[in-house]
C-alpha cells in the first residue's frame, strides 16, 4: 500500500471539512511549546545560558551546560520526573541537536518547551509545529515497541546557539528506579539529580564506572546529587573496545521494597521484584506438561532431558515481540507463547522455565546485558536488555556436557542457557554473555550470579587445507573449517537466515579478502541436526595468482586462509581490551610445490605466550610439501588496560605471521 | 447517512458482478502445496508467493488485500511478520483475518489483536500500521491472510500495485474500480461532487502507467474495471552495485487525472514548472542591481557566468547548514521566498532556490540561460510514463557561454563551475529553451576529471618499518565530498573521518593522520591532504624483506562475485582516474631482489590498470594507475568487469623482495 497516494482532490464536502479543520485550528490557544502557551525564557534557563563554554568542549559538536532532573515520588511510589537541560552548538555538526522525551502507555508527558537563545541574544520559543511525535524503531523488524518519543527541532539551532528544554512527565507506576547517563557522547558542565520522596520513604543509589558522589539532603527525604565536567566518552576510533555503554559512567536510585542497604541485599531485592512481576506467568498448562513430558520420555540423564526441551524451544519458537508498557519487562503467559510459538528473550525464557518444571526440573528467569561489562556487580539495578535463564542442576549430577555452570552463593549450581540465541547448544553460553552478571530471580533466594568464562576448548574453528601450486603461482585446492561452540552457533545462524545466492556470495567475497581474484569452484556445508556438534564448511578455490614470481623466485603465503589479527594501534590506552570470545583456533595447510622449485627460506617459527592467549605457527617443507599450522588460544574476554603492551606484542605477531611468505627458488636445470 | 446506504448497495452489486473477490476468502489447502519443500520454479527460494490479490473499490472507498504464502526455508519464516501502514484518521485498516497450516494440514488462526502502532505524528498528519505476526509458523507452513483498507468519503484514490516482490510469485490478481466521474468521455449523475486538482484544474481522466512481465497488460471491462492476471513473476533483483532498483520493477500505476495522456501530462506540467521557475527567476530591478555589482560592463560571457557562480555558491546554502523553521521565520519576520531576489537578500536559500537565482542572475547579466530540472541519479531514473513530477528533484542551470551551452550546478555546494555532482551527471530530465520544453540528458562525468593521486616517501628500515609523508590530491568528486563534510562538521571531525578513509587503504600494520588540507575552502582548485605515515610493513626473513607491491591496496575490496547471468546494470557512480606512487628510501646496503614487472591490464575501452617500477640508488618506487571510464556497465559485460577486477585485485598482491643480508652484515 502507498501511503499519501490517493490525490488532492476537492470537493464540496472536502471544502466544509476545511472551514471546520480552520475554525478548529483558531481555536487553539498558540502554543509555545507542546500543550502550553508561550512563556518568557524562564530564569533556570537564562541563567544556564550564561554559563562559558570550557576549553575541554571546543572539540564537540555541542555541549551540555546544565542538565537537571528532579524525581518526585508520590505515596504510590510513582514518579514524575522534571529535566531542564541547556545545550550550547558549538560547531556545524551539532546543529542537530534535539530534545526528546520517550513516552508509553502507561506514561504521559505533561508539558514540554524549548527556546534557544542565539549567538546574537535573540530568543526563539519553540511552536507546536517544531514538534513531532515518533514511534520508536528498533531497526529489528521482528522486535517491535509502542514506546514514542516526542521530538522538538529547536528554532534558530545555529552555531552558539543555546538550546533550552523542559519537560515533565509521569513516568510509568511499575517502575522503581531512575537511571541516570551522567556521561553521553557530549561533555557536560554541570549536571544534576534531585529525589523528591515521600516522607519515610527510603531511597538506595549505585555508582557505575564513577566514584559515588555525596548527597545532599536540600529538603526532608529530597535528596540531590551534583557533577561537574563530566567529558564525552567516544570511542569510535578505539581498536578492541568494550562495548559503550559498558564504559559509559552512569548512576541509577531506587526507592520502595528495592531500596535496601548493601549492594548483595539490593541485587536480592530486585530478583524478587522480578521474581513477583513474573509470578504465575512461567506455570505450565497441561498442552505444556504434554508436550515437555513427550520431549524427556526415554532420556537417559538430566542433560539429555534439558537438551530436548531447549532444541524444542530454539527451534520452534520464533522471535516477535510488540512490547507495550509493562510488556517491556514482564513476559505473556507461557500458555499463550507455546499456542502462538513466537515470543522474545522474556517470552522464551517463561516458557523454558514452564516446560522444565513439567519435567520436574526447576529454572529461573537470569535478567542481564547482551553487551559485556554493562551489569555491574558494583551498581545493583535492573539496567539491562535481555533474559536468560538458570536451571537448578541437581546436587548428584556431575556431567562434562554440563559447562556453562554458575555457582549460587548456597552452593547450588545453575546450567546458564540463553534460549533467544537459537543455535547455541544447553551446556554452552554465548561469548557475548561470558564473563558478564545476571540477577537470579529466585524469589528470597534471589542474588546477582557471576556467568561462566567457558575454556578456550568450547569454541572455536579448525580450518585444514590441501593445495597445489603451479609454477606459474596458480593454487587449486580443498579447504574444510570446522566450527564447533558460539563460532558454529553464528554459522548456523548465517545459514537460517539466507538462501543459497547469498551464502554463496557471502563465501566468496569471505576467501577473496585472502584470495584476491579467487574463483569458488564448490561451496558446501554439513550442520549436524544436534547443535552441539561442530559445522564444517566444504569448499574448493582456484586463485590463479596466489604465488608472486619475483625473477627467479616464487613468493608463497603460507597462510593460506582465515584471519586471527585483529585491528589495533599504538595510541595510549585507557579503556580495556575486549577480546570478544575465549576459543581455539586451529590451521593446518599443505601445498605441494611445482616441479623444479626448493625452499630458499622460510619464516621462522612464531611463539607467544601471554597470560591471556598463546600463539604458535610454523612452516615447514617435507619432500616437495610445504606445511604450514599454527594455533591460537584465548583464555579471557576482556583485559585492563594496562595489558596493552602484551596485547599489541600478541597481534603484531599474529600478523607478521599471516603475511610470512615462504620463498621458493627455481632449481636449475640439471 | 447516504454514504452508509451506498456503501451496502454497492457491495451487493460488487459481489453480484465480481465473483473474484468472493475469492479473497481463505482457500482449502491444496495438499500438494503442503507438501512442497522446495519450488522448481523459484530453485533455493527461501519462500514463494501461491497467490495475491487485491481489489481496489473507489467508489466504494475500500481496498482487500488477500496473500497465500509458502514457507520454504527458515529465512522464509520473516514473512510471517506482516506490517500495514496507513494513514491514521481517514484511514482504516479493518478484518485482519490470518491463518497457518502445517504441512500436515493443522490449520491455527491468528487470535487476538494486531498492533495499531504509530510511525509518525506531526500536528494532525498521523500514520500508524498494524502489526500481527501468524501463529506457529514452521518450514513448511502456508500462511495466509487478508485486510481491507477503508477510507472516509471524501477521499478519493487510484492505486498502485507493486507487482514484483521479493519472493516468487505463482498467481497474482488486482482489480480496480474507478469512479466513473473522472474517467474520460464519462457523465456520472450519481453524485454532485466535482474534483480538481491543486491547480483548479477539473479531474476528468484515468490514466495508467505499467511496467508488466510479456504477454500482460492492464484489461479493462465494459463494466468499468481494471485488471491485471500475471503469473510466475520472478523476485525483486537483489545484485550488489545495481542502480536504484524501484526505476525497474513490475508495477501498475493509476492516476485520476486534468490530462488524459502521459504526453498531456508532461507538457502541462512542464508549463506551469516553467511558469513558475519564470517567475521567480525573473531579473528584476534587485536582481539587475545585484548583478551590476558583481560583474562589469566588459566582461565575456565566461566570466560574467564565473563571478555569478562563485557569488551565489557563497550564500548559505540551507541543504548544507539547516533550514529554518516555520516558527523561526515568523519570529525573525522572514518569508518564504518567492523571488530570486528575496533568495538574495536573505542571503540563504536551498539550492533550488539558489540554482533559480543563478538563473535570474545570468539573465540580468545578458546571458541565455534555462533552468533544468533532473532526477538524482542515486534515486532513480527519471521516467515519461510516471506521471509525477517530484521525481524531477534537481535543478540546474543551463547556460549559452561564448555559442556554447554548458550545464551548471550552482545549487550544489562548492561545486566546481562547469562540473557536475555524480548524482546529477549521466541522467535525465525536462529543460526550458528556445523552443519550449524538451527532455534532455545531462553529459557523464568524465573519468580525469575524477582523480586522487597518492604520493607516498617512506623512510624504510631494516625490519620493514616505515615513517614518511604522504600527499592525496583530490580533484572531482572525492574534493567535492570532502568539501561538503567540511562544510557540515568542523575539521577536527573532518580528520578523523579523513585519518579512517586513510585506514581503509593503507596496509595492515601501518597508520596515516592528516596533518592538513590545502584548498579545502576552494572548489576551484585542488584538494591537497598532507599526511604522516608510519607503522610496520612487510615481513622479514633471514636474508630478505618482504614487502607488499602496492602501498595503497584494495584489500577486501574485490567488489563483484560470480554470477552467471547479471541482470541489472553495474551502477559505479562515475568514472575515475586513481595514482598512486610510492618511493621507498632503503636503509645503507638494502638492494632490490625483485619486483612487479612493468604491466599493464586493460579491458578495452573501459578500464586499465598500469604498474611501473623504477628501481635507482637506495629508491624504489612503485607507481600504479587504475583508470576507470566508466559509470555504468550493461549486464552483458558483466563478466569482463569481473574479470578485469580479478586480475587488479591478484595483481595488487604482489611483492618486494629486498636483500637484507649486507644490512645484517653491516650490524
Amino acid at each position: 500500500m502507498r501511503i499519501g497516494a490517493a490525490p488532492l482532490l476537492r470537493s464540496p464536502a472536502v471544502r466544509v471539512l476545511s472551514v471546520a479543520i480552520v475554525v478548529l485550528a483558531m481555536c487553539r490557544p498558540a502554543a509555545a511549546g507542546w500543550g502550553s502557551k508561550p512563556d518568557p525564557v524562564p530564569d533556570w534557563a537564562l541563567t544556564a545560558a550564561k554559563i562559558p563554554t570550557p576549553a575541554y568542549a571546543r572539540d564537540s559538536g555541542s555541549v551540555i551546560l546544565s542538565d537537571e532532573y528532579v524525581e518526585t515520588i508520590d505515596d504510590q511510589g510513582r514518579a514524575t520526573e522534571r529535566e531542564r537541560e541547556a545545550i550550547r552548538i558549538l560547531q556545524p555538526q551539532g546543529r542537530h541537536v534535539a530534545c526528546s522525551v520517550g513516552y508509553d502507555v502507561d506514561e504521559k508527558i505533561d508539558s514540554f518547551r524549548e527556546w534557544t537563545i542565539t549567538a546574537d541574544g535573540k530568543t526563539f520559543p519553540a511552536q507546536e509545529t517544531d514538534f513531532v511525535d515518533k514511534g520508536v524503531d528498533t531497526g529489528v523488524p521482528v522486535m517491535l515497541v509502542a514506546e514514542k518519543m516526542r521530538e522538538v527541532r529547536p528554532p534558530a539551532a545555529d552555531v552558539g546557539a543555546t538550546v533550552l528544554c523542559e519537560s515533565e512527565e509521569q513516568v510509568a507506576p511499575y517502575e522503581r528506579e531512575k537511571v541516570w547517563q551522567i556521561q553521553t557522547g557530549v561533555p557536560f558542565v554541570f549536571e544534576a539529580l534531585e529525589v523528591d520522596l515521600p516522607p519515610g520513604r527510603p531511597h538506595a543509589e549505585s555508582w557505575h564506572r564513577y566514584a559515588p558522589v555525596k548527597a545532599v539532603q536540600v529538603a526532608p527525604n529530597h535528596w540531590r546529587w551534583e557533577i561537574h565536567d563530566m567529558q564525552k566518552l567516544d570511542l569510535r576510533d578505539v581498536k578492541a573496545s568494550p562495548d559503550w555503554d559498558a564504559l559509559a559512567a552512569r548512576m541509577s536510585v531506587s526507592w520502595d521494597d528495592i531500596a535496601v542497604a548493601g549492594k548483595d541485599n539490593q541485587w536480592r531485592a530486585w530478583g524478587a521484584w522480578y521474581t513477583n512481576l513474573e509470578e504465575h506467568r512461567s506455570d505450565p498448562t497441561p498442552e505444556i506438561t504434554a508436550k515437555a513430558q513427550q520431549l524427556v520420555a526415554g532420556a537417559p540423564d538430566f542433560y539429555t532431558r534439558v537438551k530436548n526441551i531447549t532444541e524444542y524451544i530454539q527451534n520452534n519458537v520464533q522471535y516477535f515481540v510488540v512490547e507495550r508498557g509493562i510488556g517491556g519487562i514482564q513476559s505473556h503467559y507461557a500458555g499463550d507463547i507455546f499456542r502462538n510459538r513466537y515470543g522474545d528473550c522474556k517470552d522464551k525464557t517463561t516458557l523454558l522455565i514452564a516446560m522444565l518444571q513439567a519435567a520436574g526440573i526447576r529454572a529461573f528467569y537470569v535478567p542481564v546485558d547482551d553487551r559485556r561489562g554493562v551489569v555491574d556487580p558494583d551498581a545493583p539495578s535492573m539496567y539491562g536488555d535481555h533474559m536468560i535463564t538458570a536451571i537448578e542442576i541437581p546436587a548428584d549430577v556431575k556431567d562434562a556436557r554440563l559447562e556453562a555452570v554458575a555457582a549460587g552463593k548456597d552452593g547450588k549450581r545453575y546450567l546458564i542457557f540463553d534460549p533467544t540465541n537459537e543455535r547455541t547448544p544447553a551446556g554452552n553460553l554465548p561469548s557475548y554473555l561470558q564473563g558478564g552478571y545476571g540477577i537470579l530471580s529466585a524469589g528470597a533466594d534471589s542474588q546477582l550470579i557471576a556467568l561462566p568464562l567457558l575454556g578456550p576448548d568450547t569454541n572455536g574453528t579448525q580450518r585444514k587445507g590441501s593445495f597445489v601450486l603451479s609454477a606459474d603461482g596458480a593454487l587449486t585446492g580443498t579447504v574444510v573449517t570446522s566450527h564447533s561452540g558460539p563460532e558454529g552457533a553464528d554459522f548456523r545462524m548465517f545459514l537460517k537466515y539466507t538462501d543459497d545466492t547469498e551464502r554463496n556470495n557471502f563465501w566468496e567475497k569471505y576467501v577473496s579478502r585472502d584470495l584476491p581474484g579467487v574463483t569458488l569452484n564448490s561451496f558446501s556445508f554439513i550442520q549436524p541436526p544436534s547443535l552441539d556438534k561442530p559445522m564444517e564448511f566444504h569448499y574448493s578455490v582456484a586463485v590463479p595468482q596466489y604465488a608472486q614470481t619475483v625473477g627467479p623466485l616464487l613468493l608463497v603465503r603460507a597462510r593460506v586462509v582465515g584471519e586471527d589479527a585483529v585491528p589495533f594501534d599504538d595510541e595510549p590506552r585507557t579503556v580495556p581490551i575486549s577480546l570478544d570470545a575465549t576459543g581455539r583456533w586451529r590451521d593446518s595447510f599443505d601445498i605441494a610445490l611445482p616441479p623444479g622449485y626448493v625452499v630458499d627460506e622460510m619464516p621462522d617459527p612464531i611463539d607467544v605466550e601471554t597470560s591471556f592467549a598463546s600463539y604458535h605457527s610454523s612452516v615447514s617443507a617435507k619432500g616437495n610439501v610445504l606445511h604450514y599450522q599454527r594455533e591460537y588460544v584465548v583464555r579471557q574476554v576482556e583485559l585492563p588496560a594496562t595489558e596493552a603492551a602484551a596485547f599489541r606484542k600478541l597481534e603484531s605477531a599474529i600478523l607478521f605471521d599471516e603475511k610470512g611468505a615462504v620463498v621458493l627458488k627455481k632449481q636449475p636445470a640439471q | 447517512m447516504r454514504p452508509r446506504t451506498l456503501l451496502q448497495c454497492a457491495v451487493v452489486s460488487l459481489v453480484a458482478v465480481s465473483p473474484l473477490l468472493a475469492c479473497a476468502q481463505f482457500q482449502t489447502p491444496n495438499p500438494d502445496e503442503l507438501k512442497m519443500t522446495s519450488d522448481p520454479k523459484a530453485p533455493g527460494a527461501a519462500a514463494v508467493y501461491l497467490d495475491i490479490e487485491e481489489i481496489d473499490n473507489d467508489p466504494l472507498h475500500y481496498q482487500s488485500y488477500y496473500e497465500r504464502i509458502k514457507v520454504l526455508t527458515e529465512k522464509g519464516k520473516e514473512l510471517a511478520t506482516v506490517e500495514l501502514p496507513y494513514l491514521r484518521g481517514d484511514w482504516k485498516v479493518t478484518d485482519i483475518k490470518a491463518r497457518t497450516i502445517h504441512s500436515d494440514g493443522t490449520v491455527i488462526p491468528l487470535e487476538g489483536k494486531p498492533e495499531d502502532l504509530l510511525s509518525v505524528k506531526r500536528g494532525d498528519f498521523q500514520v500508524g500500521r498494524k502489526v500481527f505476526t501468524l501463529p506457529s509458523v514452521e518450514v513448511g507452513s502456508v500462511i495466509e491472510y487478508s485486510y481491507d483498507i477503508r477510507y472516509d468519503d471524501n477521499h478519493f484514490s487510484s492505486p498502485t500495485w507493486d507487482i514484483q516482490k521479493p519472493y516468487f510469485v505463482h498467481k497474482a490478481h488486482y482489480q480496480f474500480t474507478p469512479f466513473k466521474a473522472f474517467m474520460s468521455g464519462t457523465v456520472d449523475h450519481s453524485t454532485s461532487m466535482y474534483l480538481t486538482d491543486s491547480r483548479d484544474r477539473p479531474i476528468n481522466s484515468l490514466i495508467w502507467r505499467r511496467k508488466l512481465p510479456a504477454g500482460t497488460d492492464v484489461k479493462p471491462d465494459i463494466g468499468g474495471q481494471y485488471t491485471v492476471n500475471v503469473t510466475d513473476v520472478p523476485p525483486i533483483p537483489d545484485e550488489e552495485w545495481m542502480p536504484p532498483i524501484e526505476s525497474y520493477l513490475y508495477r501498475v500505476e493509476f492516476y485520476y487525472m486534468a490530462a488524459s495522456t502521459p504526453g498531456d501530462f508532461w507538457v502541462n506540467e512542464a508549463k506551469y514548472w516553467s511558469k513558475d521557475v519564470d517567475h521567480f527567476a525573473e531579473p528584476t530591478k534587485a536582481i539587475r542591481a545585484a548583478v551590476s555589482g558583481i560583474v562589469a560592463p566588459g566582461d565575456s560571457e565566461q566570466d560574467k557566468a564565473r563571478k555569478l557562480y562563485t557569488a551565489v555558491e557563497a550564500l548559505d546554502n540551507t541543504d548544507y547548514s539547516r533550514t529554518k523553521s516555520a516558527s523561526e521565520m515568523k519570529e525573525l519576520k522572514i518569508k518564504v521566498a518567492k523571488r530570486a531576489e528575496d533568495t538574495w537578500n536573505q542571503k540563504s536559500g536551498s539550492s533550488d532556490d539558489i540554482a533559480l537565482l543563478y538563473l535570474a542572475m545570468l539573465r540580468a547579466a545578458g546571458l541565455t540561460a534555462y533552468p533544468m530540472k533532473v532526477e538524482d541519479r542515486s534515486q532513480g531514473l527519471f521516467d515519461l510514463s510516471y506521471m509525477n513530477f517530484d521525481q524531477l528533484d534537481i535543478t540546474l542551470v543551463v547556460a549559452t557561454i561564448d555559442g556554447k551551452e554548458v550545464i551548471l550546478d550552482p545549487g550544489e555546494k562548492m561545486c566546481p563551475f562547469g562540473r557536475l555532482n555524480w548524482r546529477h551527471a549521466e541522467t535525465r530530465g525536462i529543460r526550458e529553451s528556445e523552443k519550449g520544453m524538451s527532455v534532455m540528458n545531462t553529459p557523464p562525468e568524465a573519468y580525469n576529471q575524477n582523480t586522487v593521486t597518492r604520493t607516498a616517501d617512506l623512510s624504510l628500515d631494516a625490519h620493514g618499518g616505515v615513517t614518511g609523508s604522504l600527499m592525496v590530491v583530490m580533484t572531482g568528486q572525492q574534493a567535492l565530498q570532502w568539501r561538503q563534510t567540511a562544510i557540515e562538521n568542523d575539521m577536527t571531525e573532518v580528520k578523523k573521518s579523513f585519518d579512517r578513509s586513510l585506514a581503509d587503504i593503507m596496509p595492515d600494520g601501518t597508520e596515516g593522520h592528516i596533518d592538513h588540507f590545502l584548498g579545502i575552502d576552494d572548489p576551484n582548485s585542488n584538494l591537497i591532504a598532507i599526511c604522516t605515515v608510519k607503522g610496520s610493513l612487510g615481513t622479514a626473513t633471514a636474508r630478505r624483506l618482504l614487502l607488499p607491491a602496492f602501498f595503497f591496496e584494495t584489500r577486501g575490496q574485490v567488489p563483484f562475485v560470480k554470477q552467471e547471468k547479471r541482470q541489472e546494470q553495474v551502477d559505479m557512480r562515475y568514472g575515475s582516474l586513481v595514482t598512486d606512487e610510492v618511493t621507498y628510501a632503503l636503509p645503507v646496503g638494502m638492494t632490490m631482489e625483485g619486483a612487479p614487472q612493468d604491466s599493464k591490464v586493460a579491458w578495452a575501452g573501459h578500464a586499465v590498470f598500469v604498474v611501473k617500477t623504477q628501481s635507482a640508488l637506495g629508491k624504489l618506487t612503485v607507481v600504479d594507475i587504475v583508470a576507470r571510464g566508466f559509470a555504468l556497465a550493461n549486464p552483458d559485460d558483466y563478466q569482463q568487469l569481473r574479470g578485469f577486477y580479478q586480475k587488479v585485485a591478484a595483481t595488487d598482491q604482489q611483492e618486494l623482495v629486498l636483500d637484507t643480508a649486507t644490512v645484517a652484515k653491516g650490524n
